[in-house]
């Protein structure tokens, strides 16, 4: 029983992963063909659209994204910590109320907040924020709530005791933050960064109101590139920026072990 | 962080372009291969001819665009924009946009004053197309001459529509109207039934241009309405493509230059408007994109001058509906559109 | 930052100073400047009418007496709550396997979950509309081997959608449930394995319960991002599936009426809300019946 159990759960995960790249086989083997139709088994392969990726036209916007990502991730994780904190730890009055407000910027369309946030600058004349700044803002409030969540969620399961034993041990309250709250929720941390990152680097409805002349994210030189034609530059762009962040991925943790403190959790 | 470290060089010599001492111009317009050939064209020219700095802004499509110039009342942070007709009557009726005078930009008194007309004060029209159709030659026995051509049976499954977000699709409402006994305002109702009828015979509904030339592209359609300068673009491209101007008519796409209200840099940017109209930018823009022109005292080959709108017989011919008015029926239209059409190709 | 709690096992709730909420100030304030004003005024907006000034419900009306709109918000909750479920139910071997495994492949079938999102959401999109178009690689399959002679409808429509919006969010389920299930003690398990528990028995007594946190998240995340995407319905789902999402897109671009535009965000916004509210409190409700 058990056995058939573990056998049956491996073929679900084989198949989840399947569904998982399906597409991405796609994207990728479009990035190959010498012409714009798509097939699986191109006849021929080429990696032409690949050496175009080497120009400013595309560098640029990807340093941007990058940039702006990091960025992202980590303000957010910053704000998002705090606010989880009120919510799932301290479990303020009205706690409830509190996460709906926190998460509240989830359920609207993001069109509908790119237009607010630049009906707000423009009423306040803060016309100079287009651009990084204000792509940072926008991004944050965007990405604020899925670091709640996932920090909450986290801090759901936290042993409360092991604070309190801390605390009447005599560690200060950076001692505590640092070494008890910290570890304790850095898998949940980690994951609300990862969807800050991600959503970021991906955005397009908001960025696209906020960029500044000159200065565009990738996804949205891809998708200036797309009203034009759907060609396979396209999909080699979107192939060789995941290759480079998993790449990043891949380096920190050959370095510093990153990856095995960070999911570590409660092993 | 690192990042940032790579990325300073690349924003401090923009920041340098935007700040630096020689004038500068922000122009926004389109991606892909347009941007390959406006540069080339047009902005280069500009930029040595008065010394003014263009830095090029692709970004958003001429509906965002119009978006931000609302959202921001006026000052979108790009001084000349590519839009349409519709959006420039639009944006001046909200006094969004700079009305343009031949004072400062003379060149607007040799736009025949038919087209200049549909664009109203504040569109500086430097380019016409029109709604064509482009059919595969590969798959069509024989040239089709007529937009009734869409409804054969043979060509069953093989069009495709445009959603009705994309204009081209109320275009086509009205030449269907136009060439059915209707009109092109008031009497719409033979339009939305042949349209309805198009739907029948239609794999489906697409939104974007480029996702509509991938089907004829790939050999699933046959046939379908298209801008005839992303058609030509086509034909260029080795495509077995042509397309027509069909005999009830056409109505045209006429691209704007548009200042708004608040522009940082106007002076520059009706130096700009001024040159894109110049006879030989016009003729370049022609030659080079194979558009047509609002000039019509422009020289160019025979052989675009006989797939382009290029004289004033050739602008007579089209069929001019009243923008502003269209405006205020597009709502109405798209809910009709939604029952009458969508419904009919299920 | 303070970090006195607002309730703690030893005391009562009222008599503890709100402490707690210092930390709260900071996101706060980042929300209310750039989320509660922008999105202040656009409910102003809502009020505003097309033509004439002053402040007017037209909008409104017109929104809920309008049956393609109406039309259009029931397939907005339906296509999500679709999305949620299936989001969370795939979501949950793989967080689960995550949360577990030890051996080398953790990393390789972790970063197989997470990568795709890095490939942007528009190319996937067109990727799923090559597999399930009529003409694409499932049906040309099904063709070939002849189990079928006509194209089966799988693009422009629901499951179209649900299967697009199902891939594009379904690491941001993974990624949830992982949270929550790397706070459960895997010493709860072995020991209830020791004492004789099936595997079977384990996962409903212990993992499912303890999890619940995770699976809320996840649900609620599914059903919001799906509610609020725009790219995958508006290509996957065709001219005849139009969600709430797609339609403020219109308003906003085409129309350019921002009035009616901002009363459907509003409307969503609502819907959402509601949603979260029942959220939060159905997991607090749990959680008090679980003892944690």
């Amino acid at each position: 029983m058990n056995r058939l159990l573990t056998y049956l759960f491996r073929v679900a995960l084989a198949a989840i992963l399947a569904f998982i790249t399906l597409p991405l086989v796609v994207v990728f083997a479009a990035s190959f063909s010498p012409t714009s139709a798509v097939t699986l088994l191109p006849s021929e392969w080429t990696l032409k659209w690949y050496a175009a990726l080497w120009d400013r036209r595309w560098l640029d916007p990807f340093l941007l994204s990058v940039e702006l990502a990091v960025i992202v991730s980590l303000a957010s994780g910053l704000l998002g910590v705090l606010g989880a904190y009120s919510v799932a730890y301290a479990k303020c009055p009205g706690h409830t109320a509190i996460m709906a407000f926190l998460l509240s910027p989830m359920s609207v369309p993001q069109i509908v907040k790119g237009v607010a946030i630049v009906l707000l600058l423009s009423s306040a004349g803060l016309y100079d924020l287009l651009g990084t700044p204000g792509l940072v803002m926008a991004h944050v409030i965007l990405t604020l709530p899925y670091v709640v969540r996932m920090a909450a969620t986290a801090m759901f399961g936290f042993d409360k005791r092991l604070d309190r034993a801390a605390r009447i041990l005599g560690a200060s309250v950076a001692q505590r933050i640092r070494y008890v709250l910290l570890p304790l929720i850095r898998a949940g941390l980690f994951s609300g960064m990862t969807f800050a990152f991600i959503i970021s680097f991906n955005n397009i409805p908001l960025s696209v109101f906020l960029v500044r002349p000159g200065q565009t994210t990738l996804p949205i030189t891809v998708i200036n590139h797309l009203e034009y034609s759907l060609d396979p530059v396209l999909a080699a762009v979107n192939v060789a920026s995941l290759i480079f962040i998993l790449g990043a991925i891949v380096l920190f943790e050959k370095i510093g072990g990153f990856s095995a403190q960070i999911h570590g959790g409660s092993k | 962080m690192r990042y940032t470290a790579l990325c300073a060089p690349a924003i401090a010599s923009m920041v340098w372009a935007a700040n630096g001492n020689a004038e500068t111009l922000i122009v926004n317009s389109y991606g892909g291969p347009y941007e390959t050939i406006i540069r080339e064209r047009i902005i280069e020219p500009f930029e040595s001819k008065f010394g003014i700095k263009v830095i090029y802004d692709a970004v958003g499509s001429a509906s965002q665009d119009y978006a931000k110039i609302k959202a921001t009342n006026g000052r979108p942070g790009f001084d000349v924009v590519v839009m349409t007709a519709s959006q420039s009557l639009e944006g001046c009726k909200e006094g969004l946009l700079d009305e343009l005078s031949p004072k400062e930009v003379p060149n607007l008194a040799h736009l025949s004053s038919v087209i200049a007309g549909v664009a109203g004060p504040c569109g500086a029209v430097h380019e016409v197309q029109y709604l064509s159709l482009l059919y595969r030659t590969d798959k069509l026995a024989e040239r089709p001459n007529s937009w009734n051509a869409l409804l054969d049976d043979g060509l069953k499954g093989k069009i495709i529509l445009p959603t009705f977000q994309n204009v081209m699709a109320a275009y086509l409402l009205e030449i269907y109207s136009v060439a059915h006994g209707g009109d092109l305002l008031e009497n719409v109702d033979p339009g939305f039934a042949a349209v309805a009828k198009l739907a029948e015979q239609s794999i489906g509904f697409e939104q974007s241009s480029s996702v509509m030339e991938t089907y004829i592209k790939g050999g699933d359609v046959w046939a379908m309405p298209f801008w005839n300068g992303r058609a030509q673009l086509l034909v260029d491209g080795g495509l077995p493509v042509d397309y027509v101007l069909p005999k009830e008519g056409s109505i045209p796409l006429v691209a704007t230059l548009n200042v708004p209200k608040h522009a940082a840099n106007r002076d520059a940017a009706l130096k700009f408007v001024n040159f894109f109209l110049e006879k030989t930018s016009q003729e370049a823009w022609v030659t080079g994109y194979k558009v047509g022109s609002g000039r019509i005292d422009i020289e160019v080959p025979a052989d675009i001058r006989a797939k382009q709108i290029t004289t004033e017989a050739d602008l007579k011919a089209l069929l001019l509906p009243d923008l502003a008015a269209v405006a205020t029926r597009l709502s109405a239209w798209g809910e009709r559109w939604e029952r009458d059409v969508v419904a009919a190709a299920r | 930052m303070a970090v006195i709690t607002c309730s703690t096992p030893t005391k009562p709730l009222r008599a503890v100073p709100a402490g707690g909420l210092l930390p709260l100030i900071a996101p706060s304030i980042v929300l209310a400047l750039f989320f509660a004003i922008p999105m202040g005024m656009m409910i102003g907006i809502s009020f505003q009418s097309q033509s004439a000034g002053g402040l007017t419900f037209a909008s409104y009306s017109r929104f809920f007496g309008n049956d393609l709109v109406l039309a259009g918000l029931v397939r907005t909750v339906i296509m999500s709550g679709l999305v949620a479920v299936c989001v969370t139910v795939l979501a949950y071997p793989l967080a689960y396997y995550l949360a577990r495994a030890t051996s080398r492949w953790r990393t390789v079938i972790f970063a197989l979950a997470i990568a795709p999102e890095l490939a942007g959401v528009v190319l996937r999109t067109y990727g799923w509309l090559i597999i399930l178009e009529d003409r694409g690689f499932i049906n040309s399959a099904l063709m070939w081997t002849g189990l079928i002679s006509e194209p089966l409808p799988l693009s422009k429509n629901l499951f179209g959608v649900v299967v697009g919006l199902t891939h594009v969010i379904l690491p941001f389920g993974v990624l949830s449930l992982l949270t929550s299930l790397q706070s459960i003690n895997p010493n709860l398990e072995r020991s209830a394995q020791i004492l004789g528990a099936s595997r079977l028995a384990v996962i409903r007594h212990i993992i499912l319960p303890l999890s619940v946190p995770g699976i809320v998240s996840s649900l609620l995340i599914g059903f919001t991002m799906a509610a609020s995407a725009y790219a995958t319905p508006a290509l996957l789902g065709g001219a005849g599936f139009k969600v709430m999402a797609t339609m403020v897109y219109e308003q906003v671009l085409f129309y350019l009426d921002w009035p009616f535009a901002a009363v459907m965000a509003n409307v969503l916004l609502v819907l959402m809300l509601a949603a979260g509210f029942v959220g939060s409190r159905l997991e607090s409700r749990l959680h008090q019946k679980l003892h944690i």
